[in-house]
């Protein structure tokens, strides 16, 4: 039996970047949250101190801040006619555990979408005709325009102290910025990072194609800075261990850094740690969430916390579990179409390839998560469809993240995998080699979507997740593209060997880590029929009950997904403070 | 450096001297046991010896996973896979064995972050690894495989094996082409066996492998701290001088 807790007037499930966002908003009007989390506060531990902190083996090789997937892990399929296996330790992605969630490891990418993105539906409809979009993708528009978001975006950038260089302010176009960039208001609050070796030997050669190389925005922190709640950056080191760590300098925007230290001084916010929530007691005849139930993990009491409003700002999956879990919202089924809990589950469809320079310093090792030099010109629909086959597109870059020597050691074609050769070709290429990539978008398939696994069962007993998913026809001809592109610029670069240019091609692969954007599960929209929560992401089955996260993307751009989530969050907590006062449909 | 051994040192070989010595023609278990021991300890000596300034803290001698057949198999397989050359000693020389044993011993061959529920069923190779075992049961079901099929084709286990020998046996391996009626061996080599060994080689010397850094030395990784907003601008496109003598966790701890 659990312990039936007093109610609170907000219960946010997460304590990862939404989390954060939504509760700074809520509690700034006085009102009284309480956020449950499942993992720890490791900001003391040895994953943020120096020397730990510096170990690739352990927070990198063996995932040491990711989900447990001995607790729980994901069972994956590639299409609803096959069984589901659990992947027993993930590589693919890593949704994150302990205060910050997967926005303590980021890299630090944080773009804004292009505008078109959340009315992408009618863009295309608009560009290229009705048709042109096939059935089996399940585009959508999201029920929101770029210039209602565009505040928030402002917003979340101030409080990240982001690092970039705008290029387009209010239509003006900034020589050295995107110029596909949306309309922004200013420039960004701190100077773009430095660029790295390899990202100047892209930029000259996409110079010389005629392509305009950019610094991407990073929440790297240039230099020093303190954003309007008071909190600071420090300036970046360099590092190489960024993205899949914990920035022991301050120098890495993330919820625990900028967003729980003011949360944690106001007297209405209570935060629980490692609480592991088990599902949201629903109404079927008020249509209202009731209360949230979870396990204390210290003490192993089961409690049922009541609220007011219930927050679901969980990883993708998880937001999806606890509806599906909950029988809350009708679950998705790709032979009917009906149903919308689990739909429009997407990834990115990245693909690289290797460049080595004998001639070139590139030394890996001097890089932050996010230096990367970027062009923009094959991304999304910033290039003309007509004609090619698909929608969609990547950015194409030079990011060099880090030089991490198990991981990111990159050695020619043919290279033997042992042996003195072996150890040549690495003491030879290790610091004159960087790569390219094309992070792709990844548009909603009938057959992409998650659901309950009827055989596998979490450490709790609660059924896992289940991801039916592959890469599909149009993915794979837009990554087949861009890829190609990719390959023109490295063959301009002058370099000594270049590594094959692989397209993404299915059948997707749970064991190589290729990136933690994961989205969908819940989408966003404007009609009931085809989306999980509204526009003001709000559930269409339940007034009371909100969902945040990537879980409400519709689909997935080839952007990182991190900043449209802070802007969405923001949005939402000023959001809860208006139904607060007046509790309706939104 | 407590397990050190000299270049050129062959378990092997010293067994052979030691079988003679005691009259035991064929290795039997028992004896490689006593017999790996004692060389272990006497190579110790001679190594602690030899080598009087370690630059790491030096972790304990012997191995906590590994019995000595296991052993066997592993240091032959760090010694072909990284033979003595210009770059750096040989496998053991480096600690790779010790590093696969500590790793074997610890959470990671323990199956820690390893959902190990049923059911248990064979699936696509992009699903991973699905086998009941751990991580540690699994290579040595795979240490048994493998000399099985090294029997099999050359008579001899494969830590007798001549290093051409074994290093054609490996390639076989990696790519698929020595099979097991149980034990699948291209998985085994290549999503377990390699991972371990290529970890062994460049992760921080604290798990044992990587000794000395040598590894980081031979690419020209500088390690820890890794403090570089200035070395960022300084140094872009330029050899980086701290990547001779590189940091590790030891340094700064």
């Amino acid at each position: 039996m659990a312990t039936r807790l007093d109610k609170r007037t907000v219960v946010i499930v997460g304590g990862g970047l939404t989390a954060a966002l939504v509760a700074r908003q809520v509690t700034a009007k006085g009102t009284d949250v309480l956020l449950l989390e499942r993992g720890y506060d490791r900001r003391k531990s040895a994953e943020a101190k120096l020397p730990s902190q510096r170990d690739e083996l352990r927070w990198d090789t063996r995932g040491g801040l990711g989900q447990d997937w001995a607790v729980e892990t994901y069972t994956v399929r590639h299409s609803s006619n096959e069984e589901a296996l659990p992947a027993r330790r993930l590589g693919a992605f890593l949704p994150g555990e302990g205060l910050g969630g997967a926005a303590s490891h980021w890299n630090g990418f944080a773009w804004r979408w292009a505008e078109y993105d959340p009315t992408l539906r009618s863009r295309f409809e608009s560009r290229y005709g009705a048709k042109a979009i096939p059935r089996e993708l399940l585009i959508q528009d999201w029920g929101v325009t770029y210039a209602e978001m565009e505040p928030y975006h402002h917003l979340f950038e101030k409080l990240y102290g982001l690092s970039g260089k705008a290029g387009n302010i209010n239509g003006t176009m900034i020589p050295g910025g995107n110029p596909f960039e949306a309309p922004r208001r200013d420039e960004y609050p701190q100077a773009p990072l430095q660029p790295t070796e390899a990202g100047l030997i892209f930029k000259a050669a996409c110079d010389k194609l005629g392509y305009k190389a950019f610094i991407a925005p990073s929440g790297n922190s240039s230099g020093p800075y303190t954003n309007p709640d008071g909190m600071k950056l420090g300036q970046c080191q360099y590092c190489g261990h960024c993205e899949k760590f914990i920035c022991e300098a301050q120098a890495k925007a993330t919820p625990e850094t900028l967003l729980y230290p003011v949360l944690a001084q106001r007297k209405n916010f209570e935060i629980r740690m490692q609480c592991r929530v088990t599902g949201v007691d629903y109404d079927k005849d008020s249509k209202r969430a009731t209360s949230v139930r979870y396990v204390d993990m210290i003490t192993g009491t089961e409690y049922e916390q009541p609220a007011d409003v219930v927050v679901l700002a969980a990883f993708t999956m998880s937001n999806t579990k606890f509806l599906l879990l909950s029988g809350i919202g009708r679950a998705y089924d790709p032979v009917t179409g009906e149903g919308v809990v689990g739909k429009n589950f997407c990834y990115q469809t990245n693909s690289g390839m290797n460049v080595f320079t004998k001639d070139r310093w590139i030394n890996p090792f001097l890089a932050s998560g996010s230096t990367g030099t970027t062009i923009d010109e094959f991304n999304n629909d910033n290039f003309d469809h007509s004609g090619l086959g698909f929608l969609g597109g990547a950015g194409i870059s030079a990011n060099l993240t880090n030089g991490r020597p198990i991981g990111s050691r990159r050695l020619p074609p043919g290279t033997p995998r042992w042996g003195t050769a072996w150890k040549q070709a690495s003491a030879d290429w290790y610091a004159k080699s960087f790569s390219l990539q094309a992070q792709g978008s990844s548009y909603p398939h009938r057959e992409n979507y998650l659901s309950l696994d009827p055989d596998y069962r979490d450490a709790h007993g609660e059924p896992l997740v289940r991801i039916t998913f592959d890469w599909r026809e149009n993915d794979m001809k837009m990554s087949e593209y861009c890829t190609g592109k990719m390959e023109e610029i490295a063959k301009a670069m002058d370099a000594t060997i270049l590594g094959p240019a692989s397209p993404r091609r299915a059948p997707f692969d749970t064991r190589q880590y290729q990136s933690t954007h994961v989205t969908g599960g819940t989408p966003m929209g404007a009609d009931p029929k085809t989306s999980v929560v509204s526009q003001r992401l709000q559930h269409w089955d339940a007034q009371n009950l909100f969902v945040v996260g990537a879980s409400v993307y519709p689909h997935n751009s080839g952007y990182n997904p991190t900043a449209f989530l802070g802007a969405l969050a923001l949005r939402l907590g000023d959001d809860l403070n208006g139904y607060i006062e007046r509790p309706r449909m939104l | 450096m407590p397990k050190k051994h000299p270049v050129g040192f062959d378990r092997r070989d010293v067994l052979k001297q030691i079988a003679t010595v005691t009259g035991a023609a064929p290795l039997s278990a028992n004896v490689l046991g006593a017999t790996a021991a004692v060389a272990t300890v006497a190579v110790q000596a001679d190594s602690a010896s030899a080598q009087g300034s370690a630059t790491a803290a030096p972790s304990p001698a012997g191995y906590q996973s590994l019995g000595p057949d296991e052993a066997a198999f592993v240091e032959a397989l760090v010694n072909v896979m990284c033979p003595a050359d210009h770059l750096t000693p040989n496998g053991v020389d480096c600690g790779l064995a010790t590093f696969i044993d500590r790793q074997l011993a610890g959470g990671y061959g323990q199956g820690k972050n390893l959902y190990r529920r049923g059911p248990w069923k064979k699936g696509k190779p992009q699903f991973g690894y699905q086998h009941p075992l751990t991580p540690e049961q699994f290579f040595k079901a795979g240490i048994t495989a493998v000399n099985a099929a090294c029997k099999a084709r050359f008579g001899k286990e494969f830590d007798a094996l001549a290093p051409q020998d074994a290093d054609l046996f490996l390639r076989d391996l990696s790519a698929g082409k020595v099979t097991d009626p149980r034990v699948p061996l291209g998985e085994w080599f290549n999503e377990l066996a390699y991972p371990l060994f290529v970890q062994a080689c460049f992760a921080d010397p604290i798990y044992g492998g990587n000794d000395g850094k040598v590894f980081w030395r031979m690419v020209g990784y500088p390690g820890l701290p890794a403090t570089h907003a200035h070395d960022m601008v300084e140094f872009r496109g330029k050899p980086f001088p701290a990547a001779r003598d590189p940091k590790s966790i030891a340094d700064f701890s």
